[in-house]
């Protein structure tokens, strides 16, 4: 019994060592994959490094106000419209026309719909004739 | 006698055309570009970036005067504001029972480069033009496809549909597609039979777009925001493929 527990722990520890777990990360990692959208319509595009890299934020630019730390949650509020945005909320918080470009400006930089999506998640569109 | 001459001409143009003068060659440079295959269009012979209402109507004299038809069913659409959510397409499915394989309204993507690397993107609904001077119609050897006479809807008569797909080949848009349950071929009938037969004003794809895309109503009505967007004197409008001479009722601007 006590042999089979040890073993059981070397497989954990090594598993571990494979993959570790997010807890484990560095505070300055931030996700590398962009984070899509999908509601109240779809597809609305999130790239972390567009915003850290290239435009210098920090964790605590966005977190935990206006967004929480849980990727994708602010899409599960009510309220998380373009109207929000225009009065400063979320993305309208820096995206105001001073910050940062205007939320009623240049759509589709960051709507890239559903082509966008289905690109992004590599789904092939079928072809019917 | 000329003015028999022009008579004559002028019968010319409702005959049906036959098969033979079909651009189906253009057609094949059309879905090379990726129209159909990736829903990425190029620009240039798609879309012209000049009004081209004018060209358009001036191709017959007055006709921006006078609408045939009353109403004449027309759309504008501000593509600038479109960002391919594609609810339009999910109405119209709902709405017109069109099967996963079919289509009756599509949006195109585009990337117009900005300089060096960059780029930006642009969506493009497109839709059955309703042209009032359809190829389709012209193509169709039994009339299963006709122009309304009263409201310019080119509409379809399923049951004289003998799926010859000669109209599918002829259409500049590819806005058709063969309904397998239908045994014939189907395309958008600016919600006539679903909707505005029984009294609504809008279209399906119109009244589900969540950014005030798709503007519809009626072109000989003064009154209406199509009228006035179309025959705004600061505004761009362009209509696609004008040099097939088809003379669209869908209309597109900015803004």
């Amino acid at each position: 019994m006590k042999r089979y527990f040890i073993f059981l722990l070397a497989v954990f520890l090594g598993c571990l060592l494979i993959h570790p777990p997010t807890w484990s990360q560095d505070e300055e990692d931030y996700p590398q994959e962009p984070i899509i959208f999908t509601k109240p319509v779809k597809a609305v595009i999130f790239d972390h490094k567009v915003h850290v890299e290239d435009n210098g934020l920090s964790c605590d630019s966005c977190h935990d106000d206006p967004f929480e730390m849980e990727a994708g949650s602010t899409q599960e509020k009510p309220d998380f419209n373009m109207k929000a945005l225009y009065d400063g909320q979320y993305c309208g918080a820096c995206h105001d026309g001073d910050t940062a470009f205007a939320s009623n400006t240049q759509c589709a930089r960051c709507h890239i719909g559903v082509l966008g999506m289905k690109r992004i998640l590599g789904i092939k569109e079928e072809v019917h004739h | 006698m000329f003015k028999k001459f022009s008579q004559w001409l002028d019968s010319l143009e409702d005959k049906n055309e036959g098969v033979e003068n079909l651009p189906s060659e253009e057609r094949r440079r059309f879905l090379k570009m990726g129209l159909t295959i990736t829903g990425v269009f190029a620009g240039g012979t798609l879309l012209s970036l000049v009004s081209k209402v004018d060209d358009v109507f001036g191709s017959i004299g007055g006709y921006s005067e006078r609408y045939p038809y009353k109403p004449h069913y027309a759309m504008v659409l501000r593509v600038d504001r479109c960002i391919d959510c594609e609810r339009c397409m999910e109405a119209c499915r709902r709405t017109n029972h069109v099967p996963e394989y079919g289509w009756r309204t599509k949006i195109l993507e585009r990337h117009i480069p900005l300089g060096e690397g960059e780029w930006y993107r642009e969506f493009m609904p497109i839709l059955c033009n309703h042209c009032n001077n359809p190829p389709c119609v012209r193509a169709c050897p039994t009339q299963a496809t006709y122009k309304d006479s009263r409201t310019g809807i080119v509409r379809m008569d399923y049951r004289k549909c003998i799926g010859c797909k000669t109209c599918m080949v002829a259409c500049p848009y590819d806005m058709r597609y063969f309904n397998e349950e239908k045994r014939a071929v189907d395309k958008c009938d600016f919600c006539w039979e679903s909707r505005l037969s029984k009294g609504k004003k809008l279209t399906a794809c119109a009244e589900a777009c969540p950014a005030g895309v798709r503007i519809f109503g009626d072109l000989s009505d003064p009154e209406s925001e199509v009228f006035q967007m179309v025959h705004s004197e600061t505004r761009v409008v362009w209509v696609l493929r004008p040099e097939t001479g088809a003379r669209p009722n869908v209309f597109y601007t900015k803004g």
